[in-house]
Parts: structure tokens; sequence; C-alpha cells
């Protein structure tokens, strides 16, 4: 037994986490339970990165998308109140057009996939916290700024929008 | 082939050195929180002039001991409609991570289970994750104070990760690292972090203590309001894990400010022999550590429970304003003088000393503001009476 063989089996289980995941965020009824198996899709794709030499942006993956984004998801599902009718009823009825536009993008996913057959393995240490820090501040400085001030404005939107007029 | 420690193949030893890592921290954590524990009784005891637990055992040191017992003993109910897998899983998801916490945090030079170059993001993204195990809990206890208490928690805990973390940014502003060793490192003898960054210390401090529940921000369990809040549904081990967490998560953070501001592991005589010298650093840091701990639990005998808008004015009012100052003060600080830290000290200082001040005169303020609504409000109560 080897540290490769190691590293396959923990990528092979990665990946059934992740798929097994999704599908189940897809198809399971029961709302917190899809929210959850989300979060395990989210753990499983920073366990992808460790396995790629890029744990900054694996705790970063953990951080936001676990720590914050599907607790606000939970918030947002308890909150919502409940119907009567049964969750399944919008949007299991269209299958042939769900078929229809899925199949042409899965088709590009496919062969997008297939392209990195032959190529080489990517550079370990591309997620690495010094790299990472000077793409972000250094040679993407400006994109990244913009994104920032993207949601400065949605921020504030937000807060304008829910503000009460009698205070 | 190449051949690890002990003559073992190295694949082999590996996950041999995971287990043994596993254990030793579990047992670190049980054991730590048996003793505070007992700490937290008999200091409550003194404080409020009792004598605490003094039958089972010497100084009724047995006395947790004989607790954790009771409660391994105790039946594992769970109520009819509870949301039977989340019920059983969400006790581990607030342990599990509380517990890999353990492997970054630096008991002395070498000792240290991974000296991960992200150690600090690593200990703040697994304090993200306890949210979910509670607000897990709170939901599937099917309980409507399980439910408050989750949710007041998951409020708390998400506004609070943003103080705590904008403080720790401020200490790997000026070190330079996020590698806990080298967070130690960068602080030798008595020049420890504490001198340069007073303010971020107080500020982290503060905000560790609404992130691990504990007074005087212990709103998601408050006994006054909520039963027990997220802990109501529960009983027996599963409520013991959940406790053994808060403990653990009050070690992790007092460890944290231990590394961050006062020099971890340093302390007089750690060089003296390569084998004296970790354990007297093991020493030196658990002293440090537990010092943190019993002010934890000074606090939580002395002062009162925050309600919540209270508690979500603090956060979103004061300590981010005051630790987005800080950060961007010393951010600018150190981009013109790179090599010293004495300017970055100084306006630490000066900015610790300003905040203080001007705590009692926002104070004072904010009482006369509703003291003024209430009487404006009598006002027009009195005149509506007013027969016409």
């Amino acid at each position: 037994m080897s540290f490769d063989l190691i590293e396959t089996i923990l990528f092979a289980l990665l990946t059934i986490g992740i798929v097994g995941g999704a599908v189940g965020v897809v198809f399971l009824n029961r709302i917190t339970g899809a929210a959850l198996l989300m979060a395990f899709t989210f753990l499983c794709n920073a366990g992808m990165f460790v396995l790629l030499g890029a744990e900054t942006i694996a705790a970063f993956q953990v951080l936001i998308y676990v720590g914050a984004i599907t607790v606000l998801i939970l918030y947002g599902v308890m909150f919502t109140p409940q119907q009567e009718r049964p969750y399944g009823l919008f949007f299991q009825k269209q299958t042939p057009w769900a078929a229809l536009f899925v199949a042409p993008i899965g088709i590009f996913v496919a062969l997008f996939a297939f392209s990195f057959r032959d190529s080489e393995n990517p550079s370990t240490k591309g997620g690495d916290l010094v790299p990472l820090a000077t793409s972000v501040f250094r040679d993407f400085a400006f994109p990244f700024e913009v994104a920032s001030v993207l949601l400065l404005a949605a921020m504030i939107g937000a807060i304008v929008l829910v503000k009460r007029d009698d205070e | 082939m190449p051949l690890g420690p002990f003559g073992l193949d190295p694949a082999i030893w590996a996950v041999l050195r995971l287990v043994i890592a596993v254990l030793l921290a579990v047992g670190l954590v049980f054991n730590g929180a048996l003793a505070q524990i007992y700490l937290e009784r008999k200091i409550q005891a003194i404080i409020q002039d009792r004598v605490g637990p003094i039958h089972t055992g010497p100084w009724g040191l047995l006395q947790t001991l004989a607790d954790a017992v009771k409660l391994l003993g105790k039946e594992d109910i769970r109520a009819r409609l509870t949301d039977r897998w989340f019920f059983l899983a969400a006790p581990a998801f607030v342990f599990s991570p509380m517990l890999a916490s353990y492997v970054v945090i630096p008991f002395a030079p070498g000792v240290v289970g991974a000296d991960l170059n992200i150690g600090l993001l690593y200990l703040t993204t697994l304090g993200s994750m306890t949210v979910l195990g509670i607000v897990i809990a709170g939901w599937a206890s099917n309980n409507k104070y399980s439910l408050i208490g989750g949710l007041r928690s998951a409020g708390q805990l998400i506004s609070y990760e943003v103080p705590q973390i904008l403080s720790l940014v401020t200490v790997v502003l000026v070190v330079g690292s996020l590698s806990l060793t080298q967070i130690v490192d960068s602080q030798p003898g008595i020049f420890i972090n504490l001198l340069v960054l007073p303010l971020a210390f107080v500020t982290y401090f503060i905000a560790g203590l609404a992130e691990t529940n504990r007074n005087p921000f212990d709103l998601p369990e408050a006994e006054s309001e909520l039963v027990a809040g997220f802990l109501t549904e529960y009983s027996g081990m599963r409520w013991g894990l959940f406790f053994v967490a808060e403990y653990g998560e009050v070690t992790v953070v007092s460890s944290i400010v231990t590394t961050l501001w006062f020099g971890g592991w340093h302390g007089p005589w750690t060089d003296i022999h390569p084998l004296v010298g970790p354990a007297l650093g093991v020493l030196w840091f658990t002293l440090k550590t537990y010092f943190f701990v019993l002010v934890f639990m000074w606090i939580r005998a002395t002062l009162p429970r925050f309600r919540i808008d209270q508690l979500m004015s603090l956060c979103w009012k004061f300590l981010i304003p005051v630790t987005l100052t800080n950060l961007m003060v010393t951010a600018v600080l150190l981009l013109a003088f790179p090599d010293d830290k004495l300017p970055v000290a100084i306006a630490n200082w000066v900015l610790l000393v300003l905040f203080a001040a001007a705590v009692p005169y926002l104070q004072r303020r904010r009482l006369a503001a509703l003291r003024q609504r209430l009487a404006t409000r009598r006002l027009s109560l009195a005149t509506a009476d007013r027969p016409s």
C-alpha cells in the first residue's frame, strides 16, 4: 500500500460523496435534508481541493459555503411557510423540457471533462496562500474591487428594501 | 523501501500517527472538560461565597467524574416526533470540528499535530462549522424553545465571526504569517503581541466569549427564557457531547489567545535541555491557556446576560467598527513603516484608550435618548387619554 493508492481511494470516496450528495439534493423530498446534503457536497469539494494541494481554497470553501451559506439556506427553509401541496408538484412535471435543456449542456461538460485526459497533472501549489494572494490582490486587483463594489451595492439595496418607514 | 519512524512502512505510520493523534486529542478534550467543570464549580462557589463540591473524593475532586459516569449510564432518550437522523447527528456536527481544531495548536516547539501554513484560517473555518450543528440540533428537536435557541445561536455566531476574524487579521498583518508556530516564534521573550496589539486582543476576547456561547453571551441556552435552548430535548451522553464541545471550544479560544497575544509556549528555561525544554513549553502553554479559561469562568460568575438586541448592537454597532478601524490603521502604518512595530503599538494603545473612554459617553447618550423616547411616549399617551 502506498500513498498513491490512498490518494486514489480518497479521490474515489470524495467523488462518490460529491455526486451522491448532489443527486440527493435534487431528489430528496425533505427540504432540510437537501440543504444538509448540499453542505456535505461542499465539504467533499473542499476535500478535493486539499487533494489538489490547495488548502487555502479548501478552507475558504468550508468557511463560506458550509459555515455561512448553508446556514443562510437553512434559515430560509425554516422561515418559509409550509404549504399543503407536495414539494414535487412544480418541478417534477417538466421532464421532457428539462431533458431538452440539460442534454446539450451535458454534452459540452462531458467533452470538457474528457479533454483533460491526456494533459499533465496540474501543479500542486496552485492554490497556495502566497500565489493566491498575489493573483487576487495584484494581478486581478481591479476585477476583485469591482466584484466587492457590486456586493456592497447589493447589500445596500437589501438594507434599503427591508428598512421600515416608521423608524 | 524507505522506512518511517520505528521501522514502519510510511503508509502504515501515517495511519497509525492519525489514530494516535485522534486518541490523544480525545483524551485531552475529555479530561480537560472534566477538569474545567470542576474548576467552574469551585470558582463560581468561591465567587458566590459557597463551598462547591466537597463530598465526593478529596476536595470534591471526583464529583465531575461521578457526573460523567452518571451521564454515560443514562438511557438514550429520543422524543418520538424529533427528526431522527438530524437529532442523532447534531452532537457529532458540533463535537468533531472542535476536536479537529486541536490539530494545529502548537503546545511546544515540535509538539504540534500539523504545522499548517494556514493554521489560523483552519481554526476559524472549524469554528464556523459549529453553527451548522447547533442549527440542526435546534431544528431536529421539534421544540419551539430548541428552534429559537438554535436560530439565536446561528445569528450570534455568524455576527461575531466578523469581529473575531478582523481581530485575527490584524495580528496576521503584524506577524506576516498564518502559521501558528511562526506567530509564536515572532514573540520572543517579553515582546509579546499584547504589547503591540492590545485592542485586537480585547475585541477578540469579547468575540471569543460570544463564539463559545459563554456568559454574558449565552443566549442560545438562556435558562430563564428558553428552558435550555437547543439542548432542551437532549439528555445523557448526547447532551454531554454538546457540553464537552463547549468546554473544548473554550480551551481552543483560550489557546488561540495564548498563541497570538501571549507568546505561546515561551517562558523561562525552555531552552535548557532538548527534552526538558518542550515539556516546560507544554507546561507554560497549559498554564497560560488555563489562566484564560479561568478568566472565562470569572466573567461567567460576574456578569449578567445580554438581551438579544443588545448583543446584536454591541457586535454590529461597536465591535465591527472598532475592529475595522483598527485593521485599517494597522495596515496603513505597516505600509508606512514596514520594519517597525512601534508605530502600530502606539496607535493601537491610543485607539484602545480612546474607545475605552468613549464607552461611558456612548452609554450616557443612549440612555438619554431612551429617556427622551419614553417621555414623549408618556406625553402622547397622556394627551390621548384626556377626555375631550
